[in-house]
Formats: C-alpha cells, sequence, structure tokens
C-alpha cells in the first residue's frame, strides 16, 4: 500500500506491505537508517521518532497508520551547518559511548525540551524511563538534557 | 511479521461489521504496543487488521451532564495531559504515569489495556473505584456495563469477537471524588504491576461513606475488596481501621506464587498498597 509522510519537512512515500512497520520503512525504503531497530517489542526506545508533535516507537507502530502524518527523525535534528543544542551537548558531556541508544535518546530529549524548555532531574529521568542504554549509566546523558533546557531557559530570559 | 491485510474504517459500525464477516481472521488494531509485539511473535490467525485507532466515536475526552466520557481509543498520554482527568480524576492520570513508558503512553490506548484485559492492567483499579461503566459496539448497537462486568478471565474480557470497546464513563458523582492508585512493580519504569491498587471515598460527618477498593494482579481479573469496603463503611477513619481493612482486603485476593515474586510477598504488598491508598484517599476527603 502507498504510505505518504513528510519527513524532516520533506514529502516522502513509498509503497510497503501493510505489515511493515514505521522503522522498516524509514529504514528500508527510505533510507533513513538514524533510528535503530533495537530490541523491536517497544522496549528499548533507540527507534524513538516524533510524529505529528509526539514521540513513539517506530517499530510498534504500523506505517500504514502513520499514513499522512509529519514525522521527525533523528536526520531532522541537525541542520546543514549546525548541531543541534541536544547534540552539542551530549558530545560535551561524553553522554554516547556505543552510540546505539543515542538516535532514541536524542529525539525522547527533544520532545521533552519541546514541551517543557527547562525539566527538572525527575522530569528527564521519567521522559527517558523509555530509553534503554547498556554504556553510559545514564548519568551524562540526564546531565545533558538538564543544561541544554537551562541554556534554553537562560535564553528565553536573556 | 507475517503478510497481513489493514484497514481503517470510517466508522464503528463498518467496523464491527468487517469484523463479524472475517470472524478469527480479523482483529482490531488500536495503539498496537501488544497487538503489534504478539504478531512478530506469532501470526496465530490473524490476516486483517482493521485500525479503529483514529475513530472519531473512539476520541475524545468530555465532561457532559452524566459523567466523564473517555473514548477507549484516547492514549495515556493524552489522559496525563487532559486539565478535566487532572482535575476530576486523579487517579486514572496516577495509573495512566505508571504503564510503560513515554512512548508507549503515547501510542497505547486506555480501551486496549482494559480489552487486553490482563490481570495486571493498571487503569483497571483506578475505573474501578470510581464506578466506571464501559460502552460496547456490536452488530444489534450500543451495550453499557458496569467496567467489574467486563473482565471474564485472564486475557478474556466481555466481548464478543466482533464487538468493540466505545468509551469508558466515569459517572458524575464520582467526578472529583477522593482517589488514589498506587502500583508496585520490580522497576520504577516499563515495568507490570506485582500488585496495583486504587480507593476512593468520602467522608462525611466524620464517617467514611461511599467506600471503594479495587486491586490488580491479585486473582484472575481484577477485584474489588468488598468486604474491606463494607468493613470501612460508616465508620471513622482511623490508622486501625485502615489495617483492619487491609487484611481483610489479603484474604480476598488469590493472588500467584511465581519467579516474580512469591505468595507471601504479594500478599505483604496488598497489605501495604491498600494501606497507602485508603490513607491518602482519607487525607485528601479530610482536605475537603
Amino acid at each position: 500500500m502507498l504510505v505518504e509522510l513528510r519527513v524532516n519537512g520533506e514529502l516522502r512515500s513509498a509503497d510497503v506491505p501493510p505489515e511493515t512497520t514505521l522503522l522498516k520503512m524509514l529504514r528500508e525504503s527510505l533510507e533513513l537508517t538514524g533510528a535503530k531497530l533495537g530490541c523491536d517489542v517497544g522496549d528499548c526506545g533507540t527507534c524513538t521518532v516524533i510524529i505529528d508533535g509526539i514521540s513513539v516507537n517506530s517499530c510498534l507502530m504500523l506505517a500504514a497508520r502513520a499514513n499522512g502524518s509529519e514525522v521527525t527523525t533523528i536526520e531532522g535534528l541537525a541542520s546543514s551547518n549546525a548541531l543541534h543544542p541536544l547534540q552539542e551537548k551530549f558530545e560535551e558531556y561524553g553522554a554516547l559511548q556505543c552510540g546505539f541508544c543515542g538516535p532514541g535518546m536524542l529525539m525522547s530529549a527533544k520532545s521533552l525540551l519541546d514541551k517543557n524548555s527547562n525539566p527538572t532531574v525527575y522530569e528527564v529521568r521519567d521522559a527517558l524511563a523509555g530509553n534503554l542504554c547498556r554504556c553510559t549509566g545514564y548519568t551524562k546523558i540526564i546531565e545533558a538534557v538538564i543544561d541544554v533546557g537551562r541554556n534554553m531557559k537562560a535564553e528565553t530570559n536573556a | 511479521m507475517s503478510p497481513l491485510d489493514y484497514i481503517a474504517p470510517e466508522s464503528a459500525a463498518a467496523a464491527v461489521q468487517l469484523l463479524s464477516e472475517h470472524g478469527e481472521l480479523a482483529s482490531p488494531l488500536a495503539g498496537g504496543t501488544d497487538l503489534i509485539v504478539d504478531l512478530k511473535h506469532s501470526s496465530g490467525n490473524v490476516q486483517l487488521l482493521v485500525d479503529v485507532s483514529r475513530l472519531q466515536e473512539f476520541r475524545g475526552i468530555e465532561e457532559t451532564t452524566d459523567g466523564l466520557r473517555i473514548g477507549s481509543m484516547v492514549t495515556y498520554g493524552e489522559i496525563m495531559e487532559n486539565p478535566i482527568c487532572l482535575e476530576k480524576t486523579p487517579a486514572i492520570v496516577a495509573a495512566s504515569h505508571t504503564i510503560g513508558a513515554v512512548q508507549t503512553r503515547n501510542l497505547g490506548t486506555i480501551g486496549g489495556n482494559l480489552v487486553t484485559c490482563v490481570p495486571s492492567a493498571d487503569s483497571a483499579p483506578a475505573l474501578m473505584v470510581l464506578d466506571a461503566e464501559v460502552t460496547i459496539a456490536g452488530l444489534d448497537g450500543n451495550r453499557r456495563i458496569p467496567i467489574e462486568d467486563f473482565f471474564i478471565a485472564p486475557r478474556k474480557p466481555n466481548l464478543q469477537p466482533y464487538e468493540l470497546l466505545v468509551d469508558i464513563w466515569i459517572p458524575k458523582k464520582a467526578m472529583g471524588k477522593p482517589s488514589n492508585f498506587s502500583k508496585f512493580g520490580l522497576r520504577k519504569g516499563q515495568a507490570l504491576a506485582l500488585v496495583n491498587a486504587a480507593a476512593a471515598l468520602q467522608i462525611k460527618e466524620g464517617k467514611i461513606i461511599e467506600p471503594r477498593i479495587a486491586l490488580g494482579a491479585v486473582a484472575p481479573t481484577p477485584i474489588r475488596a468488598l468486604k474491606a469496603e463494607a468493613l470501612l463503611m460508616g465508620e471513622e477513619p482511623s490508622e486501625k481501621l485502615i489495617e483492619e481493612a487491609a487484611e481483610v482486603a489479603v484474604t480476598e485476593c488469590k493472588p500467584i506464587d511465581d519467579f516474580r515474586a512469591s505468595l507471601k510477598y504479594r500478599q505483604q504488598l496488598i497489605r501495604t498498597l491498600t494501606r497507602r491508598v485508603l490513607t491518602r484517599s482519607v487525607e485528601i476527603a479530610s482536605d475537603r
């Protein structure tokens, strides 16, 4: 079936079998391999994308159901000349080690900051509870997100 | 996943019709957080998914003269941000918050949680203590039943294969009623409940009235602790009374004994959580 999406601002479409997940369509039909296939059952969060403003596990959503939606993937985070503030802070804090959880962590963090620009540690932990990391122990990830929030608040108040 | 067909019908009636025509070969699709995982692991008989997740008749949260209507396809994420739910049914918001993680709460629906009909369904106790009713669409129109009658056995809701859950109603009288939900899992995030519990009550002239206690993951279906409720009815709230009610609640449950937790441990959790939700509900009621 034909599925049409606006991905990172660009209209994209693909003819996929109805049982295709959004993740599979993104990776295999649209060649956007940023979102990763981890557990494939909605536990690990590395497939997280933002669809019509909310974060979802793209491994649990059929592409058919996403038809007509606006999707933001990790590829849509940086612009051609600058990293997103979250990416900069993740780099600065050493918040990624192997990096496999990174695309999902960043999209969950973006989704949080879009709604709540200056979150507390509790709110960050709650927002990232669906993103598993086997390397970092989470501390640096949480610190990086808090720091981005702090800067966003400082900018708003400036 | 094995090959499947996918249809997103325009109305509840069309969805019911499709499901009745295809029998066991068709399944309704809600948030998919359980179903898609099941389909990846065992295809079963399902060949057609009838996507009801975006049906207008199943969406929305509204306050009417009858009470609060929550569409079956409302997600936990939507409940957590809804001003009416936050103000009038905080126990449902609290239960929603304990389910999965942000991404699953943004997909998973309250109706899906009920229809999946597992003993640990977190929304169930919160809805039960608020005297919820559910509307079910079938071939001959809709029927409405109390939520307690919806759970028959593990994974067996009170639904014909072609029937669909339309919405959940909280009667006017239960809106704003002091209530509370608590869950104990092996982790804070993304964990199934070992035990979950909810309570609701009013205090009038110093006495407890309309007490409700519901518990999940303690029997084949979520249950009301009716004997414990009877013990509280008309009594003056005290620590001792709550202890006694919690003790009675333990005798009303039939928890399992398995690798996640022993029988004894689960009984202790029932005692603790019952005490906790009752104490908190009494505090809220006393503050009014």
